[in-house]
């Protein structure tokens, strides 16, 4: 791509320096402010609701929270954050992901009967894979969820369809496949492995964010990474200036869907089993997220970390609703209040700091 | 239905060469929506006979009746579905909305016919508000129609769950009042009133939507939201008024459902977020709003329900229907969802 800034060497005069305009222009911070108001304010909402959630801990048991609980929240919050993380690369071209939960239901399933190699008859014990039966398992779990996520931008792509259709199809589709490989919920994760990808002990999967993170600040560096945000801001524009909007829309999807196998590993790890239908609940919490993290479901807009810290934000609730002895069946109407006031508040500060200057 | 709105509304379906020189059938068929309809109906046809070749009795006029009485349920919902896709919107708050009404339908009238016709207003008033503040939450605080609903759901899911104690409450094991479970389940000149409630249903929505301002407002939204407000359309209030259609043809729906069943249980609004959505589109109807009508979205749901009861007549175990449904839904999509060619 030719460098925009370098000018041509010719004879033709130059326009002077629009000078005038760039001292009017607003000042840098508040650029940045405006242009990621919904990462900034997802922060000061992880902030607060870590706040919250610190005070009626220590109302309610009389410590303040210490190792234990990190570990635990991060354990618990890894699948979603994934999944938050998938619906947000597809969210990005302008498109919506409602097959997350499918995909983890699947991979999920697959990861308990693969990891400890009991999918090709392996001898040992039920839970007791060797290294080599981890490793084939992961990779197998993690190319089908790229798998799924190719079918479905094959089906957006070149079939032409609406995102929103063609992966309400294919939910029920990937639901479908992972109840005939998991029929009861049940299988068994090797030890090693729920300690490698959630030690229950030491908050080790911490090191697990940071990797997403910085996974995510080198994508956003990559070609595909700019190409994701031009098609969610304007496709024939993207096109225009050279980027191969189909493939890299597909890519999207794909790396969405190895996203989601890697949510339906975490959650297997986690819970140490598998069930075909316990990621039903991640394509919307993974929409929430995503939103609360400042995701514009208009595309184009949004990063990985936000929905991190939405997904922490959502699951901070949760916990904030459980120690404050509120009744668990009132959960999902505070969930509901608390999105519409977040998204209210993300759109009204963002064209706020826009407006202003 | 849709013919005798076009020659006063001409835009939201491509005419397709209806003059001496088209062939025939093309003649016949008209507008590629009514084609649609067509097909949608040629496709319960065939299930229908497959099914009657697995079970035989399935296509008998008792068979057929029960699957049609399941199909209104759906056309129910997808009727409110219909509006707000209509306008490029999409309702996801149908789960719980219908739950909601069905338990709110029992624990005020307990059972009683005297307290039948306050149950009645108030779960429809209860529904109508309740997509009211779906639209309002839309058009005037900006939230994308997806996650105003999807928020609204977990509102509503959050307030079943908790007024009804989970379902544990005393009032909520009460049965719906025999006068509303003896409206759905009987019927006039042999056809069940629950399929002459949808009927009605049909007319009066295709009328709305084909002969009123309103309607032709509806379409204009969907085409361009901006275009018609420049044209003087006040998009807030019809918006607000779509979105309080949806709502209160989920709680109607929910009401029949439970005057069918007889009693309200946890979870069975869950499906009609799923069918609605897949009738309306299977109907012919764009996601992206401004073209289809309720005709096909009713013909949707037929073809849906019975591709669904001839898959359950076949004895085809859970996660083999989940399979075969997605993939005819997307084999659909392929034959007449698709976008045209940006270049």
């Amino acid at each position: 791509m030719p460098k925009l800034s370098s000018r041509p060497p010719c004879v033709i005069e130059l326009p002077p320096e629009p000078r005038a305009v760039s001292d009017n222009r607003r000042p840098r911070w508040v650029h940045r402010l405006a242009q990621e108001a919904g990462l900034f304010l997802a922060a000061t909402m992880l902030g607060i609701a870590v706040i919250l959630y610190c005070v009626v801990f220590l109302i309610a048991q009389r410590h303040l929270p210490g190792g234990f609980e990190l570990t635990s929240t991060v354990n618990s919050t890894l699948p979603l954050v994934l999944a938050a993380v998938a619906q947000t690369l597809v969210v990005l071209t302008r498109g919506i992901d409602l097959s997350v939960g499918g995909v983890i239901d699947l991979t999920n399933g697959l990861a308990a009967i693969t990891l400890d190699g009991s999918a090709w008859g392996h001898a040992g014990q039920p839970g007791t894979g060797s290294i080599g039966t981890m490793i084939l398992g992961s990779l197998l779990v993690l190319a089908v969820g790229g798998v799924c996520g190719l079918i479905n931008g094959l089906l957006v792509t070149l079939g032409r369809l609406q995102p929103i259709l063609v992966t309400l199809a294919t939910l029920s589709i990937f639901q479908g496949i992972a109840i005939r490989v998991l029929p009861q919920p049940g299988g068994a994760v090797p030890q090693g492995y729920t300690n490698l990808l959630a030690n229950p002990n030491w908050p080790t999967s911490v090191l697990w964010l940071v990797a997403l993170a910085v996974m995510w600040w080198m994508f956003r560096r990559t070609r595909f990474g700019v190409g994701v945000y031009a098609i969610g801001n304007d496709a024939a524009g993207a096109a225009a200036i050279g980027v191969p909007v189909a493939s890299v829309r597909i890519l999207a999807y794909v790396l969405g869907g190895v996203c989601s196998g890697a949510a339906g590993l975490f959650l297997a790890a986690t819970a140490t089993a598998g069930d075909a239908t316990a990621g039903n609940t991640y394509t919307l919490t993974s929409i929430v997220a995503a939103v609360l993290g400042g995701v514009s479901l208009f595309g184009g807009r949004g990063s990985g970390i936000g929905a991190i810290f939405g997904a922490f934000v959502s699951s901070m609730i949760v916990n904030i609703l459980f120690f404050a002895h509120i009744d668990p069946l009132y959960q999902s109407f505070y969930e509901g209040v608390f999105l519409i006031a977040a998204v209210v508040l993300v759109g009204g500060i963002g064209h706020l700091l826009r407006r202003r200057y | 239905m849709a013919s005798s709105a076009e020659p006063v509304m001409p835009g939201p379906e491509t005419p397709v060469p209806t003059g001496q020189d088209a062939p025939l059938l093309l003649r016949l068929l008209g507008s590629p929506t009514r084609r649609r309809i067509l097909y949608a109906l040629l496709a319960s046809i065939v299930l229908f006979a497959i099914g009657q070749a697995v079970r035989p009795g399935f296509a008998s006029p008792s068979g057929i009746r029960a699957v049609l009485t399941i199909a209104s349920f759906v056309g129910l919902v997808a009727a409110g579905q219909t509006f707000v896709i209509l306008i490029g919107g999409i309702d996801l708050s149908v789960p719980w909305v219908l739950n909601g009404a069905s338990i709110l339908m029992v624990t005020s009238s307990l059972g009683s016919n005297a307290r039948a016709i306050p149950a009645l207003l108030l779960t429809l008033g209860m529904g109508t508000l309740v997509g009211m503040l779906n639209g309002a939450g839309i058009v005037l605080l900006g939230v994308p129609a997806v996650v105003m609903t999807l928020a609204m759901n977990g509102i509503m899911e959050g307030l079943t769950l908790g007024f009804s104690g989970g379902m544990t409450c005393a009032a909520c094991g009460s049965y719906a009042p025999p006068v509303v479970q003896a409206a759905v389940h009987d019927s006039l000149f042999g056809i069940p009133t629950a399929l002459l409630l949808w009927l009605v249903v049909i007319v009066l929505v295709s009328v709305v939507l084909s002969m009123t301002t309103f309607g032709r407002r509806t379409y204009a939204i969907g085409n361009s939201p901006r275009a018609s407000f420049l044209a003087g359309v006040d998009v807030t209030t019809c918006t607000i008024g779509l979105y309080a259609l949806s709502g209160l043809f989920s709680a109607l729906a929910g009401i029949v459902l439970v005057g069918y069943g007889g009693q309200a249980a946890l979870g069975m609004g869950d499906p009609y977020l799923f069918q609605s959505i897949a009738a309306v589109v299977i109907g012919g109807a764009s996601i992206l709003g401004g073209r289809g009508n309720y005709i096909g979205s009713a013909a949707g749901a037929i073809s849906l329900v019975t591709l669904v009861s001839v898959l359950m007549a076949m004895n085809m175990p859970e996660y083999g229907r989940s399979i075969i449904y997605g993939v005819i839904i997307l084999v659909l999509l392929l034959l007449y969802g698709r976008e045209d060619a940006e270049r």
